[in-house]
């Protein structure tokens, strides 16, 4: 009981201590939604957060989160400055944060697409529109606040059928990211599964994909997907221009290593507007009010 | 000194105690006899949560003792004087004992011959050493008078009049619930019988004997 | 014991009761869905513990980091909950602390965490409150409980010429002092597979690193963090010391500390803004207010509470058929030495398993539907009960050597041991309604799945209210419960949840 006593006086000091030992030095802190395999997203954000704090003479950071809208609030908490998100997740974070911007996407975010997947046992095979005969099977989304694992196939869905997924579909699921995704269905836990082309196409190169299991049988029309987003209040903290020089130091990535992680070609410049038919898109469905 | 006037106690709708007046002046020695269940114990209750009332400070041995089990000998002991001391000096006292405190304790417990158990937890102990615990806390306690509940019940023979003895003289006015007839005739000057939690017997030690008494324990 | 051998078989109101409880599963069984759906289930089954063959470590970061996360997070979870719980007890005599202490024990640690996240983020006092703020309610609960069961004639005896302070520190806190650290140790055990759980939300401890791992198929990592689990768990009395807490709560602090700062902003905000209904903060009519409401209530609270409840109904039942199978396993009524031994392991497993993590293995090797929940929850809560049941058995003498087997069940120890299995089963019935709800976050339709599903959509507002209507289906199941127990005069001890 004595030793309870003074531990509890001691636990105390050092929980206010270890709390307030944050350290001076204004670090950079970025962040991206876990859109597929968490070591896949440790290897490639690592690597991008040594680039830019050579580029932007400033200690940067990732620091990895578990869901979308994790990423979302971490993003409007100003415990990350700078993040990676899908056209969603990124349209919903701007909408929270004043004077946020989108400021750089990759060539192929301007046309983004979703593929659609199914098991070899459906015996679907690839078509010009969405096969009536999905109607009545299990279906698997990405992650709920996803673009191109839940928006954009969703949307495609409830119009040519005009219907909801879960009134079309037997089960409905949602995997978590795409990587997961292209597993259930090559497992057949899920008939059929909605993802992200570039993961699809990345894991394909990667060997991971067994097409004999699983294949692609629609693809959706183009859409914009994945964007830098930075808040508007960076500049006041890391001075004037700061925002401008991230923005070039990710235009400027030319290290194919880098590229190739995410996977894109190289990084232009975007800015919130390119996101419209994103946001009209979610209102249609009734994912943003 | 201590008053009840046509005091009544029921218990979950029994009558425990019916109609009892009593007066007790400073200096008597009571015992109060009878069956178990006759309202002794009742009435030293009664006695005990009336002092506030009676502006008095009494020390109280509760039949049951009523002692902390995990606590050594010294803290229960100690417990008799906590109202006296500020409360800094108990939590301090509680993690390292003081000196004046543990001689007073020693002294107490030499006389009770328990010193030995000084610091031993009290669960430890015997049955007959627990209730000198309880004593000595009593005698810690000191104050007006003393309420004993059955005080010596599982000493011995010479440890009870060794304890009747040491109680009687430390306070001068006492009230014992006893059932050992032969100690009540010897230590105190005043018996008052219980029966059925009426009184029964009120009377002075010179004017009774042992048969009396006992024709209480037979009906 | 008297009470407890009264005629079990026929006519007895306890069996009666329970032959309803099974027939209100046994009606929720058609209109749950419990088939397997996937195709080639035995290929993932066969990969899954083709892991366990070579558990390996390689893939992650660092495990030690992750075993040292969830012991600070529990520790810290635990000895907050504990100190604020003791306060707590001591009110427990005012309603009100006892009407706000069910509420917050009615919603679950992972929920609590989702809300803290949105409120303090990354900030590790997120887990912390987490863990925290649900133990204090139940440490406040089993606290006062154990303060009015005890001992209050040295208190009484001392209590009119002493300080309130004084008395309380002298007369009865030493003796209910080995009572809390009883119950204080047993709880860290279970704050211990809370923190792991928290990782799935995101919080750096194993369940973090399992959940990736799983997600990736990365069975080996799998097995081997659940390896290390188990050892975590199983020696916890080795490294749990009175004489070395003190050292690990001044570490646990540096342990979990990270960069994020806390801002009052984002408090106020999530207060005054994030969790006011949308019609409401847009200055919408009441009509507006009200067709939002039906349509949360009538699309996302009706369904959800509609399949919590049958879940619940059939995984309590299952969990009682489960318990009565299992609890022979460790009695020395039935099985020997070595026997009992193998069976001990089993169970120590299967407690020491979180239904979350049960539940989520099982739902990928065997896709979606209710039967991976109801699975974990059966094999979870069973285990739990079976042990207890087990411990309660050892008493019982077996007076007659020449009964053995079944008829020793069946005329000996059920009779005797139905009375305290009812009771624990009752009592754990609240606790598999609270998992029944978080493992919607899993994806089956249960209130978790909405509340995940309104979070997902940045729509506190609604996650606020579902969590609202899943803590009070919880507390009228409990006050259920009590009742049924009352009337049934079933008693029972705290434990674990």
């Amino acid at each position: 009981m004595k030793n309870t006593l003074i531990t509890c006086i001691l636990f105390t000091l050092s929980i206010l201590a270890s709390f307030n030992t944050y350290s001076a030095d204004k670090i950079l802190i970025f962040s991206a939604i876990p859109d597929q395999n968490q070591s896949q997203l440790n290897l490639r954000f690592n690597k991008i957060a040594n680039y830019l704090s050579e580029s932007l003479n400033t200690p940067v950071k990732y620091v990895p989160v578990k869901s979308y809208a994790a990423a979302i609030t971490a993003f409007r908490n100003n415990q990350v400055q700078l993040a990676w998100f899908g056209g969603l997740s990124g349209v919903r974070a701007r909408s929270l944060v004043p004077d946020s911007e989108a400021i750089a996407q990759g060539v192929e975010d301007t046309k983004f697409e979703t593929y659609f997947i199914a098991h070899h046992s459906t015996g679907l095979k690839p078509s010009k529109h969405l096969p009536e005969s999905i109607s009545g099977k299990d279906f698997t989304f990405g992650s709920k606040g996803s673009t191109s694992g839940r928006l954009m196939p969703e949307f495609y869905i409830r119009e040519q059928f005009k219907k909801s997924p879960s009134e079309l579909f037997d089960h409905v699921g949602f995997s978590g990211n795409h990587s997961r995704t292209i597993a259930l269905v090559q497992t057949g836990a899920y008939q059929l599964g909605a993802v992200n082309y570039k993961v699809w196409q990345n894991e394909l190169k990667n060997g991971k994909i067994d097409t004999r299991k699983v294949s692609v049988i629609w693809k959706t029309p183009t859409y914009p997907d994945y964007q830098w987003s930075v808040r508007g209040d960076v500049d006041s903290v890391w001075g004037k221009g700061f925002k401008d020089k991230i923005k070039h130091a990710l235009i400027s990535m030319k290290d194919p290593e880098l590229l190739n992680a995410f996977p894109r070609s190289a990084f232009i410049t975007a800015n919130n507007d390119d996101y419209l038919p994103i946001l009209n898109t979610a209102k249609k469905i009734g994912l943003i009010d | 000194m201590i008053q009840l006037n046509s005091a009544s106690v029921t218990y979950k709708g029994k009558t425990a105690l019916s109609d009892i007046t009593l007066h007790i002046k400073k200096g008597q020695k009571l015992a109060l006899v009878g069956r178990s269940g006759s309202g002794k114990s009742t009435l030293l209750k009664l006695l005990y949560e009336n002092q506030n009332k009676l502006n008095k400070n009494a020390a109280l041995i509760p039949q049951e003792y009523a002692l902390v089990q995990n606590l050594s000998v010294f803290h229960n002991v100690y417990m008799g004087q906590l109202g006296r001391r500020s409360t800094w000096y108990n939590l301090l006292n509680l993690i390292k004992p003081f000196h004046e405190p543990v001689t007073q304790v020693s002294d107490i417990l030499e006389n009770l011959q328990i010193k030995d158990k000084l610091f031993e937890p009290v669960h430890q102990l015997s049955g007959g050493q627990q209730q000198r615990t309880a004593i000595a806390r009593a005698q810690m306690h000191d104050g007006d008078f003393l309420l004993a509940d059955e005080p010596v019940s599982s000493l011995d023979e010479t440890q009870s009049q060794l304890v009747m003895q040491l109680l009687c003289e430390q306070f001068e006015t006492v009230i014992f619930s006893l059932h050992d007839i032969d100690l009540a005739l010897k230590f105190c000057d005043r018996i008052i019988g219980l029966d059925h939690g009426q009184l029964v017997i009120d009377t002075s030690t010179d004017r009774l004997n042992r048969s009396d008494l006992l024709k209480l324990y037979e009906k | 014991m008297k009470n407890n051998s009264a005629p079990i078989y026929h006519h007895s109101q306890r069996w009666k009761v329970s032959w309803l409880f099974v027939f209100i599963a046994f009606l929720c069984s058609f209109y749950s869905d419990l088939g397997i759906n996937t195709f080639e289930p035995m290929t993932e089954l066969g990969r899954f513990f083709s892991g366990l063959l070579h558990p390996s470590l390689d893939n992650i970061n660092s495990p030690i980091n992750a075993i040292l996360q969830t012991i600070s997070f529990a520790l810290l979870g635990v000895a907050f909950g504990s100190l604020t719980g003791f306060f707590l007890s001591l009110l427990f005599h005012w309603k009100f602390i006892r009407i706000i202490c069910a509420l917050i024990r009615s919603v679950h640690e992972l929920f609590w965490a989702l809300i803290f996240l949105q409120i303090f983020g990354l900030h590790p006092i997120t887990g912390l409150l987490a863990l925290g703020l649900p133990y204090a309610a139940t440490f406040a609960k089993v606290y006062a409980e154990i303060i009015e069961e005890s001992d209050h004639r040295a208190y009484d005896s001392i209590r009119q010429n002493t300080g309130l302070i004084s008395a309380f520190f002298y007369a009865r806190l030493p003796d209910l002092w080995p009572h809390f650290v009883t119950y204080t140790s047993y709880r860290l055990e279970c704050g211990l597979r809370s923190s792991a759980v928290l990782g799935f939300v995101g919080l750096p401890t194993l369940g973090y690193y399992l959940s990736s791992a799983f997600l990736e198929g990365q069975y080996s990592e799998v097995w081997a963090l659940l390896i290390l689990f188990y050892i975590l768990i199983a020696s916890i009395h080795y490294w749990v010391r009175p004489r070395l807490l003190p050292v690990y709560l001044l570490i646990a602090p540096f342990i979990i500390a990270n960069d994020s700062v806390i801002s009052l902003d984002n408090i106020t905000r999530f207060f005054t803004q994030d969790i006011i209904p949308s019609p409401i903060k847009n200055g919408e009519p009441f009509d507006a207010l009200w067709l939002w409401f039906s349509d949360l209530f009538f699309n996302e609270a009706l369904p959800g509470i509609i399949n919590t409840l049958l879940l619940t109904q059939l995984a309590l039942v299952a969990t009682g058929i489960m318990a009565l199978l299992l609890f022979p396993l460790i009695s020395n009524l039935f099985f020997n030495r070595v026997e009992r031994y193998a069976g001990h392991i089993f169970l120590v497993i299967m407690r020491s398993t979180p239904e979350y993590i049960l539940a989520f293995i099982l739902l990928t090797l065997w896709g979606p539907s209710m039967l991976p929940a109801v699975v974990a929850l059966t094999l979870h809560n069973g285990a739990i009960i079976a042990h207890l049941m087990g411990r309660y058995s050892e008493n019982l003498t077996n007076q007659s050597n020449n009964i053995k087997g079944i008829n020793l069940y069946f005329y000996r120890v059920l009779p005797e041991i139905y009375g305290p299995f009812l009771a624990f089963l009752f009592y754990r019935w609240e606790i598999i309604m609270r998992e029944t709800a978080i493992l919607g976050i899993l994806g089956i339709a249960t209130l978790g799945f909405y509340i995940d599903s309104a979070i997902a959509d940045i729509r506190f507002d609604k996650a606020m209210i579902l969590i609202f209507i899943t803590a009070f289906l919880n507390v009228g199941v409990d006050i259920l419960s009590r009742y049924i127990r009352s009337r049934l005069r079933l008693k029972t001890t705290a434990e674990c949840s």
